[in-house]
């Protein structure tokens, strides 16, 4: 297996500043966990709230080493079939109908059955082959040359059966396929595994992966990812929203708001022509904010002492 | 380096992470790709590796502080003891460390000039100066001192302190692999001499004994903790339910939240909804249009299978209460596996109390229904309202499981009512706190209602609990 070498992956602080340059502002921890896997060739397990950038991370990652993002959407049902390779029907039957005439001639002059069978087996087995394999998202990880990020995405979605499935995937970067024998990866890619923690992931895929836990950020990374993201706000502005979404993360609500929302509601701020928070305004955008009329409501009812706050602060 | 990991490794399994021989080596790796000059670094990225969900990176983060602690505050401890004891010579302590010989003459020079007379007029103490403990005492070589605590603790194996009571053992055990005895010989000497230089060297002792003292004490902190719970937890599953003390009754709680952790760990692959039935010719044919006529794709019907469900029916008068407590906390606490769990209690009338688990947490829930259904047990009448409430619900997917020590105050027992139950359930289990001596003897009616139950069971400490859900769950699959 090839190993390659990526400068922007040399050390911790030369992942956080390249992660930097592409937008993506994350803590040490998490520039640790991308320099670890790649030192030590093991797959990445994403846990944390949604919309904290889980997937963001594979994203950055493979923009900043150039490398192909391949993505497996997880969800209930998955199987072999969709995630690992399968067999072109279509093109096997077809060709089966073209070479017909073909096997005529082939078999031509063969003396019995046990003759025909005999010319036939010299041919091997054709319709097997690479040439009628469809290969899927984890195969086509495995089959690319100069390396490639593949990004296992919501891993609770899908099955208990599936996990099982990805363990040989994950530990020796190789697939066995029953009628052709193990396909090796040329270069091992760099995985990452998101979760959302609807349920348990099992130890053994645990014990094969990195564990990383990307928390909300504090507020100064925050700011500095609403910085990079929406660079047009305002800094009083952008302090003060940042302050009121995490103290709304601290009221009982069905959905936090995310990262992601917040920047959403940055962005529609910038569009309001807002330079400082007031309450009409927040109440006026707050459903961008939150996504549930019970949420809404329980903001509503503290929306005076949480602006209060977040101007004051 | 390699071998305190190894050893901190093992603090972490005291304390209930669990770290594979495999992890051990991705650990090390971590280490040397990290190395170990950035200490947050290094945390963050053992972490990784040995920490698996958000609650093991908690336990893994104070662990990492405590232990990898120790030889840092060795150094702090001794400077502020030395800079109490000396007065005079402080602010020279951080040279004394860059050059330790040299600065620990001018640094200590009236203490050291005290000694070397003593030194000059007896042989024994002449003796004792030139010790290697003494040295590093005298030159306060900080980094010898500590490399020094740690063998003497290897010496004495501290790791298997398990008691409170071994520390006082263990210190002196430490001293002794040090040397000590020869300053305390030379310090009884001094005495009787009434020597100038007995106070100097008897603060020598006393530092070096509070740093052995720290030491054992950080030492049974890391390391015993974690077996002490272990062996608490033990005990409280060995004791039997109604004999555990108030004050051990939240270590219970947590006792049972892990255990079920544990079960529903055990049993968290979904159930299997449906069964395979037969063909399905219509549709399969209707597949292989697309491959012309081939059938490649074969459709099969499906036939769902019943979900299950449990009844359980507990006796809450006094003599059994407790019982009942601890089987409604584990059955409600294995709910994410177990689905369905309907509760019924009674003594002297039964009533259904599923709502109150809806509505309230479950200890909670556990006190109302105490409250609300106390008394004298009236097991005929009970029996008759469970009938009348549940017996229509009762299927060849139930389960009912009765806790209960059948003694009935020699009222009507209502066996056929039992039998009814027992003919339409999947299977009757009776739990009874009572040891199987007991069972049939006054007027416990046991003997006849097991012949209505499909599996009877003692059950009175944790430990036969958590075997009886488990099979339970087995079951219900």
């Amino acid at each position: 297996m090839n190993t390659l070498d990526f400068p922007q992956l040399a050390s911790v602080e030369a992942i956080q500043s390249g992660f930097e340059s592409y937008g993506y502002i994350c803590s040490k921890k998490i520039a640790t966990a991308v320099f670890l896997a790649f030192q030590l060739r093991k797959p990445i397990l994403v846990e944390g709230p949604p919309g904290v950038g889980k997937t963001e991370l594979a994203k950055t990652t493979a923009e900043m080493l150039a490398l192909p993002l391949i993505r497996l959407q997880c969800y209930e049902g998955l199987d072999e079939a969709k995630a690992l390779y399968e067999w072109k029907y279509g093109k096997q039957l077809l060709y089966t109908q073209v070479l017909k005439e073909k096997l005529g001639d082939l078999l031509q002059g063969a003396q019995g059955l046990a003759e025909s069978i005999e010319r036939l087996h010299q041919f091997g087995d054709i319709f097997y082959s690479e040439d009628f394999l469809e290969p899927r998202p984890l195969l086509k990880a495995m089959q690319e040359d100069e390396g490639a990020i593949l990004l296992i995405d919501e891993i609770d979605k899908s099955d208990y059966e599936f996990e099982s499935l990805l363990l040989e995937i994950l530990s020796d970067y190789q697939i066995s396929i029953p009628e052709i024998g193990t396909i090796k990866a040329r270069t091992a890619p760099m995985v990452f595994l998101t979760s959302n923690n609807t349920r348990d992931i099992s130890d053994a895929l645990k014990r094969r992966c990195l564990h990383l836990y990307i928390p909300f950020p504090t507020v100064e990374l925050e700011e500095r990812i609403v910085l990079s993201r929406v660079p047009d706000v305002d800094a009083q502005l952008r302090h003060q929203l940042v302050d009121f979404v995490h103290s709304v993360r601290d009221l009982d609500l069905k959905k936090t708001p995310a990262i992601s929302e917040t920047i959403d509601w940055a962005r529609s701020l910038l569009l309001l022509h807002a330079d400082h928070l007031d309450e009409e305004l927040v109440r006026s955008s707050l459903n961008v904010l939150l996504k549930f009329e019970d949420d809404i409501e329980t903001a509503e009812a503290e929306l005076r002492v949480l602006v209060k706050h977040a101007v004051e602060s | 380096m390699q071998s305190n990991l190894v050893s901190f490794i093992q603090v972490l399994r005291s304390h209930d992470v669990r770290v594979s021989p495999a992890e051990t080596l991705d650990a090390m790796t971590v280490a040397k790709a990290l190395g170990y000059a950035d200490r947050t670094l290094l945390r963050d990225g053992l972490g990784m590796t040995l920490a698996k969900t958000p609650e093991e990176e908690v336990v893994f983060n104070r662990c990492f502080d405590q232990f990898f602690q120790q030889s840092l505050s060795d150094f702090e401890l001794n400077e502020s003891t030395n800079d109490g004891a000396q007065g005079d010579s402080d602010g020279e302590d951080d040279s004394s460390e860059a050059n330790p010989s040299e600065a620990g003459e001018n640094a200590q020079g009236d203490s050291e000039s005290l000694l070397e007379q003593a030194a000059a007029e007896s042989e024994q103490i002449q003796e004792l100066m030139q010790s290697d403990l003494m040295q590093n005492l005298v030159q306060n070589n900080r980094t010898e001192l500590t490399m020094a605590i740690g063998k003497a603790a290897q010496d004495a194996n501290l790791q298997q302190i398990k008691m409170f009571t071994q520390k006082g053992q263990f210190t002196r055990k430490m001293l002794d692999a040090m040397g000590e005895e020869q300053l305390r010989a030379a310090i009884i000497d001094l005495e009787r001499q009434d020597s100038p230089a007995l106070a100097e060297l008897q603060r020598y002792r006393d530092l070096l004994r509070e740093q052995v003292r720290d030491y054992v004490d950080r030492e049974y902190l890391l390391n015993a903790e974690g077996q002490n719970k272990q062996f608490m937890e033990d005990i409280l599953s060995k004791t039997r339910l109604s004999n555990i003390e108030h004050t051990y009754l939240h270590r219970v709680h947590e006792l049972v939240q892990k255990m079920a952790r544990k079960l529903a760990a055990r049993y968290s692959r979904k159930r299997i909804r449906t069964r395979r039935g037969q063909l399905h010719m219509a549709k399969t044919l209707r597949r292989g249009v697309a491959s012309d006529g081939v059938l490649f794709h074969t459709y099969w019907r499906k036939t769902n299978k019943d979900k299950p469900q449990v009844l359980a029916v507990c006796d809450v008068s006094g003599s059994v209460a407790a019982y009942a407590k601890f089987l409604l906390m584990f059955l409600y606490a294995v709910q994410d596996v177990l689905p369905r769990v309907r509760s019924f209690a009674f003594s002297s009338h039964l009533g259904e109390v599923s709502h109150l688990f809806d509505e309230h947490p479950v200890d909670k829930a556990i006190e109302l229904v105490n409250w609300q259904y106390g008394g004298a047990t009236d097991y005929g009448g009970s029996l008759m309202d469970f009938a009348n409430l549940a017996l229509d619900d009762i299927n060849s997917s139930t389960t009912v499981i009765i806790l209960g020590d059948a003694r009935n105050n020699r009222g009507d027992p209502k066996l056929e009512i039992m039998q009814s139950i027992y003919q339409r359930a999947k299977q009757v289990i009776w739990l009874n706190p009572e040891s199987r001596r007991a069972w049939g003897s006054g007027d416990s009616e046991m003997l006849r209602y097991q012949s209505a139950c499909h599996f009877t069971a003692e059950c009175n400490n944790l430990k036969q609990l958590e075997r009886i859900v488990d099979q339970l769950l087995k079951s219900t699959r």
